[in-house]
């Protein structure tokens, strides 16, 4: 059985602009028909490796494949690939028809048939209807969509999508990360797609490439990347956590900054080695003194703040050298412990993952 | 108390909006005063007495009677010299237009594409030449078209004059394909080529600024999306960029193309008596022929045609020049 080829695959793929590098020897293959993102704050070049295979930037080093292609250095009209632009970038001179078809009849598409492939593409994105607008008629959500369309109709083998959704506000958001979703499994393209937004990249993806300062940190599943972050980097760029720095131990524990030592699964890493425990807020318990569970890891503090999310509050604990949040179910008939007194935070011991500082 | 004093009672109403819709016309009206006064008095009104002149009779003494209106003077307009001198000037006026847009748009396109801060050394740089006086400039242009001169220079060290030697020596029957000004090209003074060199200089800036200014608005990720959409970038100029620029073309055409067609400074500085254009040809009517009904008439003409390059600026969509 042989191995089914990357449609992406970058190979010590490395962009300088001048002095700086924005992307610095990435690896990374991403399968046919995977819907993969790459997260990471802005300038941590997620764009520019974006740009790379789109043929908008050509890389200073290393192999860009797709399909088993070099394409490291064709330009753009050369590539099996399309783009939805961050600000889709739709023609503002041309109808939403004449903006669909328009990839089809620069690949000399006749125009009865281009215009019957858009047709059907503004279906697809449920535009129909919105032909003859010009771009500046539509409102942002249809913009989105008519440059969804217009990057479909020419059925790519890789779609990339540069933050397709950064303008949008939240309600709009939400819908279109479903439909995006649904369209990807129903087209069954590689989609490719660029965000700075955790809870967008952990909903949409199935796969999540971390990058950071140019580099890639980490890539794998929503829960990989969540529940196995790499390093400190990704444990607190993706969700809530708590980092307790520390030190590996001999024994399997990890000793605190306050000196406390605490019980948690050291991998292979050897002792001596500066690390940061991960705890969610959502996987930490909060109990009176003296009622916390016997065999269970826990600090004790003192109850700081109270923040309301509605469903659920946040609780800061102030340790004596630093602050802990704990999430708690906002259920019926809960109360919190009044502030300002004495509480233990304790977890379950596989609920704390320890992460290289 | 919170500090904040409560505004005063004054009750709205359509006519207190309406009042203040009229004081707000009103002081518009007084900003724009000075300038409106000062078109209208030396620019409406000379405009309309050389339009009244127009129709009046040359008499025996070289003066005009302002009486017995006629419309002789626009009758003379389809004699042949008139005419011929009217397409000369048009031709050299769109010539000069289409040299302006080809060197410029390529030229805009690089400074509009740039750091701002290159950007702006580049502009200022296109605007320099506006610093020393258009007649010194003008009078530059022949040194250096002159015999002996720099372009002769130019022209012997290239090898340009044997070349046009060897195209005016071919056989007739290819003749045709050769233009007639290419004669001129060794030495362009007091020829057309020299007009339209002059022209071109003195004018390009006026085409680049436009443009510039067109092309600068554009969203330069419409360039990439068309890319992006298996364009080349030649089609990408014809269907995006070149669309999306148009009043930036038109614009830079219409300034080009207006003061070339009324150009009066370059031909007669750079031309030869023989390429007589619309600007001195006027001229010699009001002060050499003493015919101003005759000269106002091909001033009519020459207004005439600017308001209609205007019309399809506005028409093209386009707004301010």
């Amino acid at each position: 059985m042989t191995v089914p080829e990357a449609a992406v695959a970058l190979n010590g793929i490395i962009k300088r602009f001048g002095d700086v590098t924005a992307v610095d020897r990435v690896d990374l293959n991403i399968a046919d028909g995977e819907f993969f993102a790459l997260l990471g704050p802005s300038g941590c070049g997620k764009t520019t490796t974006l740009r790379m295979i789109a043929g908008l930037e050509f890389p200073t080093e290393g192999s860009l494949r797709i399909f088993g292609d070099e394409v490291g250095t064709l330009p753009p009209d050369k590539r099996p690939v399309n783009t939805v632009f961050q600000s889709y970038a739709l023609f503002p001179h041309m109808t939403v028809i004449q903006n669909v078809a328009f990839g089809l009849r620069m690949q000399k598409v006749a125009k009865a048939e281009a215009n019957e492939r858009a047709l059907e593409a503004i279906r697809l994105v449920k535009m129909d209807g919105k032909e003859a607008r010009r771009p500046h008629q539509l409102s942002g959500g249809q913009q989105q969509r008519v440059a969804l369309a217009r990057a479909l109709v020419n059925s790519p083998k890789v779609l990339l999508l540069d933050e397709p959704l950064g303008a949008l506000d939240l309600k709009l958001r939400q819908e279109m990360q479903r439909e995006l979703k649904t369209l990807q499994r129903e087209v069954g393209i590689t989609f490719v797609f660029v965000t700075h937004d955790q809870e967008e990249a952990l909903t949409m993806s199935d796969r999540i490439g971390v990058m950071n300062d140019g580099e890639l940190l980490q890539v794998g599943t929503p829960e990989e990347i969540y529940e196995r972050p790499a390093n400190r980097f990704v444990a607190d760029f993706i969700g809530q956590t708590n980092l307790l720095d520390g030190t590996v131990e001999s024994d399997g524990t990890v000793c605190l900054r306050n000196g406390a030592r605490v019980p948690v699964n050291t991998q292979s890493l050897a002792a001596g080695t500066p690390v940061a425990v991960s705890l969610r807020p959502e996987r930490a318990q909060l109990h009176q003194p003296g009622q916390q569970p016997a065999d269970l890891p826990h600090v004790t503090g003192r109850l700081e703040q109270h923040t309301y999310l509605g469903n659920a509050l946040v609780l800061t604990v102030a340790l004596d050298w630093m602050t802990l949040d704990v999430r708690v179910e906002n259920l019926s008939g809960y109360s919190a412990p009044a502030l300002g007194t004495e509480v233990v935070v304790s977890w379950d011991r596989d609920a704390a993952v320890v992460v290289r500082a | 108390m919170n500090g904040v004093a409560p505004p005063p009672a004054v009750e709205a109403s359509p006519e207190t909006e309406r009042a203040a819709l009229r004081a707000d016309a009103w002081r518009g009206f007084l900003l724009a005063a000075p300038a409106y006064v000062y078109l209208m008095v030396f620019f409406v009104v000379p405009l309309g007495i050389v339009t009244m002149y127009s129709f009046a009779t040359r008499n025996r003494q070289g003066g005009t009677d302002l009486q017995g209106w006629n419309l002789d003077s626009y009758a003379r307009l389809d004699e042949p010299i008139v005419r011929t001198i009217l397409f000369r000037s048009l031709w050299l006026a769109v010539v000069t237009t289409v040299i302006c847009l080809v060197i410029a748009y390529p030229f805009a396109y690089f400074i509009a594409t740039r750091r701002p801060a290159v950007r702006n050394v580049m502009l200022v740089f296109v605007m320099i030449p506006f610093w020393t006086n258009f007649l010194v400039r003008n009078y530059a242009w022949r040194v250096i078209l002159e015999n002996d001169g720099i372009w002769n220079d130019a022209v012997d060290a290239t090898g340009t004059d044997t070349l046009v030697d060897w195209l005016l020596g071919l056989p007739h029957w290819i003749q045709w394909a050769i233009p007639n000004w290419i004669e001129h090209l060794p030495s362009p003074l007091f020829s057309e080529v020299g007009i339209v060199l002059g022209l071109v200089y003195g004018f390009l800036p006026f085409m680049i600024l436009p443009l510039y200014a067109a092309i600068e608005r554009i969203d330069l990720s419409l360039i990439e999306a068309s890319r992006d959409l298996y364009a080349s970038g030649r089609q990408t100029l014809r269907r995006v960029l070149i669309p999306l620029s148009m009043p930036g073309i038109v614009a830079g055409s219409i300034l080009v193309f207006v003061p070339s067609l009324g150009a009066y400074v370059t031909p007669q500085i750079l031309g030869g008596d023989k390429e007589t254009l619309l600007g001195s040809y006027i001229v010699v009517q009001f002060l050499t022929a003493r015919n101003w009904p005759f000269g106002a008439a091909l001033s009519v003409v020459l207004v005439a045609v600017m308001l209609l390059a205007t019309r399809i600026h506005f028409r093209s969509g386009g707004r301010a020049l």
